[in-house]
């Protein structure tokens, strides 16, 4: 049932939290101070007090002193705390005394009468009485005067928190009216801290931001140690658990230092701002851990301490947000405000406590209002936090964005210089490549014109070959007639004087002699022979130039291009034939030629060009070395051969010249390669017989060796 | 009669020459130039003919052969294909009368070898007038050197004087009419 009027008093307090506190303030101004009875009570020193056995010895002792204070401290100690009262209940305005302290572990009251003990009460944590038979609501503690004349109430306290009394004797309805402000008060104060809790927690789940859950279970804390310490213990459902229902205030002590710890670390980025700081704090953060520890092996007051003495450390935290703030960091300043009020009520409820200031429900509740206060404007600190982190990130967004529209005028700018480059480049190429063309077009037709070259150097070659061959039988041809006819004229010199004979000359026999003596004369015998001869070197002669003449109409198609049937022999012969000459002095030239191979389709004049080439080389080589004429041998050869699945004419033109070694051999082929003197060769001749023979599909195989000589290979398919 | 020695490795070439002039030359013909070195060692040789291409060796190269030891007879070189670099050897190498090309024209040979003939011997006269010249030539220099002796200071201008050099300038005026 309390428990449901306390969720109701929440939820009552859960709206519009700020203006409730502001109500709230106005309302607790309103306190009229409460009766107190501090000054009535008496006190006995502990050490006096456990000499004593006896409760009623106690009561008896003339070691009481007089409190001397409105609201009595007796600090923080494990000892037990003796409290006496003289009262008699006839003279006073209520029936109910009230201790306004829910820190208190245990309280045994016991009422003395004519020196008998007439009833005890047994109040505290360790002390479960069941809930309805507690006056009013938790959590004072009302205890009933007994009738009797000169009453003597003795308070056996003890506790693990601050003994603060502030006892007052009042009747049932003013304790309830005291209970049912607190919860009114509490319950708003409860509904501020649910609210900030929900509002960061939501923040929290939509922002996903870890400072809104931190400053989330900052408040949870900050809330739950309010409550504890303030008897709301049982709000928790710890009532059944008194281990932890006597270290609850620890706990939460101990909790909300931890978590103020972190969250003013995080908040104030001290590691960042003042790393100095943040570090102490780390010692802080220890010693809290510290704190719990002991709270767990039960040295609760030692606990107590040490949190009451880390409390202090809120204190470092004003310098630290002034020089965080100083620094620039505009959250500091809230950070700053709020924990000054924060701090502010804490001063107003130490001072209240050590009896500086009056304790009434105003500097009572200072805490609470001042810790409801702190957790607002922290909430706003956090907001401005992250409005800061907003501004921040979308002035760096800002910042990349104009960056980037820096970046992309620079990129537009720079594109239209690269398009300007592209262009001219471009523009350069298509140059170049014009130029480049033009230049390969020279090139081409500079080859065009090497390769004419070289094939009129082997025309020119030919005909001072041809011109020789041809020259000599004409020579003697021509020579040998004009011979001739001197000859016959000879002859017909006898001739006619034969036919001159009559045939009755009586001078027969003298005119014989006379031509016997002629034939003499014209040494007709030598004549005879020599018309013999002059007839061979004709007829050789003739049979010599015809040759020739046939060996040319085989060369002259050198120019043809087209591919005709032809007989690989006749060609070879024809090559030999215009070159005889010319191969004469430089070596012994002998043909292998096979019979009856087959015609097959090539260009006569380029396979002629092809031999010629290659057989002028071959006799060159044999004239380097050291072998006589008669020694150097150029040996062509012609044969059919079955090889690949496929029918070759084979011609191989062998010689036993200077040979080449593999680096020379690598490289016969290449255009303008040549092993002759400067001016001598234009290096293009077995370039040009690679051309041709690759448009005959035919391959190529060249063996040599140094000073052996070498062999080419010549296979056209068939 | 010239005698003509023609080397050529051509047989046909060889009968040819000797048919065409041999009622007007001594004809010697080889195609070996071996025996063409023992021709011009035996026969009195005044004009050589050389075919310039041969296998064995070149015109141009049988003729700076034979030079130290005939320097005499007259050479000409007689090729099938006009070859500059031939012409060029003939000439600085081989120190050639005549270039003939073939085919020959047999008038203009037999023409060309007279005339190679006649310079044989009008450079075998000049060669013994020279001989001669230079023998008086001696001779009018011991006269002149007597003459000199006869002249210097030391020696009577006698009159048997006097006749001696008369004497000694009338043999030097008649060796140099001579």
């Amino acid at each position: 049932m309390r428990a449901l009027e306390f969720r109701r008093l929440i939820a009552a307090g859960t709206g519009r939290s700020l203006l409730v506190l502001l109500g709230l303030i106005a309302w607790s101004a309103s306190f009229t101070a409460q009766d107190y009875i501090g000054k009535r009570l008496e006190t006995l020193a502990p050490q006096e007090a456990s000499a004593l056995i006896q409760v009623t010895d106690l009561g008896s002792s003339d070691q009481w002193v007089s409190s001397g204070k409105v609201v009595p401290y007796l600090g923080l100690s494990n000892d037990i705390q003796w409290l006496r009262l003289k009262v008699d209940p006839r003279t006073e305005n209520g029936q109910l005394i009230e201790i306004q302290n829910a820190g208190i572990d245990e309280l045994i009251c016991y009422m003395i009468c004519d020196g008998d003990i007439i009833a005890t009460y047994e109040r505290g944590i360790f002390h479960e009485t069941p809930v309805d038979s507690r006056i009013g609501t938790y959590p004072s503690f009302p205890i009933p005067l007994v009738e009797c004349g000169e009453l003597q109430a003795l308070f056996r306290l003890q506790s693990s928190k601050p003994l603060l009394i502030p006892m007052r004797i009042t009747g049932p309805r003013e304790v309830l009216r005291g209970a049912h402000e607190r919860d009114v008060l509490f319950a708003s104060y409860f509904g501020v801290i649910l609210v900030m809790l929900l509002y960061n927690l939501f923040l929290f789940l939509s922002v996903g931001d870890r400072s809104y859950l931190e400053y989330s279970i900052y408040i949870l804390m900050i809330g739950g140690t309010q409550l504890v310490l303030n008897g709301y213990a049982p709000v928790f459902g710890v009532e059944n658990f008194p281990w932890l229902n006597l270290r609850l205030t620890h706990f939460f002590g101990v909790f909300s230092g931890l978590t103020t710890i972190v969250f003013a670390q995080n908040f104030l980025r001290l590691s960042h701002y003042v790393p100095w700081l943040h570090k102490l704090l780390n010692v802080y953060f220890v010693l809290y851990v510290v704190a719990f520890i002991l709270a767990m092996f039960g040295l609760l007051v030692w606990s107590y301490s040490v949190i009451n003495f880390c409390a202090g450390a809120i204190f470092f935290l004003i310098p630290g947000a002034i020089v965080t703030m100083r620094k620039g960091y505009a959250p500091a300043r809230y950070f700053l405000i709020a924990f000054s009020v924060f701090i502010a009520a804490v001063i107003v409820f130490v001072l209240k406590d050590t009896g500086l200031i009056p304790y009434n429900q105003w500097t009572f509740f200072a805490l609470p209002l001042g810790s409801a206060f702190e957790v607002i404007l922290l909430s706003l600190a956090l907001a401005s936090r992250i409005n800061q982190l907003k501004r921040e990130g979308a002035k760096a967004r800002e910042e990349q964005l104009e960056l980037a529209q820096v970046n992309e005028k620079i990129v537009r700018d720079q594109n239209v210089v690269l398009e300007e480059r592209v262009k001219k480049r471009t523009f350069e190429l298509e140059e170049i490549n014009s130029t480049m063309q033009g230049t390969l077009n020279e090139l081409q037709s500079a080859q065009q014109q090497l390769i004419q070259s070289e094939k009129l150097a082997s025309i020119g070659q030919l005909t001072a070959g041809i011109a020789h061959e041809l020259n000599n039988p004409i020579n003697f041809v021509s020579s040998s007639a004009q011979s001739l006819r001197r000859d016959f004229e000879d002859l017909n010199a006898i001739v006619e004087a034969v036919k001159s004979l009559p045939a009755d000359d009586p001078n027969l026999q003298a005119r014989i002699e006379d031509i016997h003596t002629l034939l003499g004369q014209l040494d007709i015998d030598f004549t005879q022979q020599e018309i013999e001869e002059l007839l061979n070197g004709i007829e050789d002669g003739a049979n010599r130039t015809s040759e020739i003449v046939r060996g040319l109409r085989i060369f002259s198609r050198m120019d043809g291009d087209n591919f005709i049937q032809a007989d690989i022999n006749e060609l070879m012969n024809s090559t030999l034939v215009v070159l005889r000459s010319n191969l004469r002095s430089q070596s012994q030239v002998s043909a292998n030629l096979a019979e009856d191979l087959p015609e097959f389709s090539c260009q006569p004049g380029r396979l002629n060009q092809v031999f010629m080439n290659i057989i002028t080389n071959a006799a060159q080589a044999t004239e380097t070395t050291d072998l006589t004429l008669e020694e150097r041998e150029v040996v062509v050869s012609t044969l059919m051969v079955e090889s690949i699945g496929q029918s070759w004419i084979e011609v191989r033109i062998k010689d036993n010249g200077v040979g080449m070694d593999d680096a020379v051999k690598a490289q016969i082929f290449d255009p303008f390669f040549t092993t002759k003197p400067v001016g001598e060769g234009t290096g293009l001749g077995l370039s040009i017989v690679m051309g041709i023979l690759r448009d005959h599909n035919a391959e190529v195989d060249v063996q040599s060796e140094v000073g052996l000589g070498t062999e080419f290979i010549i296979r056209f398919p068939i | 009669m010239i005698n003509v020695l023609y080397l050529d490795d051509e047989s046909h070439n060889l009968t040819a020459f000797r048919a065409a002039f041999r009622r007007d030359f001594q004809v010697h013909v080889t195609t070996e130039p071996t025996e063409a070195v023992r021709i011009l060692r035996e026969q009195p040789i005044e004009v050589i003919i050389s075919d310039q291409k041969m296998p064995s060796l070149s015109g141009v190269e049988f003729f700076e052969l034979i030079m130290p030891d005939n320097p005499d007879p007259i050479r000409m070189l007689l090729t099938g294909h006009a070859d500059i670099d031939a012409v060029i050897d003939a000439i600085n190498k081989g120190q050639i009368y005549k270039y003939i090309s073939k085919p020959w024209n047999e008038a203009e040979l037999k023409s060309l070898v007279e005339e190679a003939a006649a310079l044989y011997h009008q450079r075998k006269v000049m060669a013994r007038e020279g001989q001669q010249l230079i023998t008086k030539m001696d001779e009018a220099r011991v006269l002149a050197r007597r003459i000199h002796q006869l002249t210097s200071g030391g020696n009577p201008a006698t009159q048997e004087n006097h006749m001696e050099i008369t004497d000694l300038a009338n043999q030097i005026d008649r060796l140099l009419q001579s």
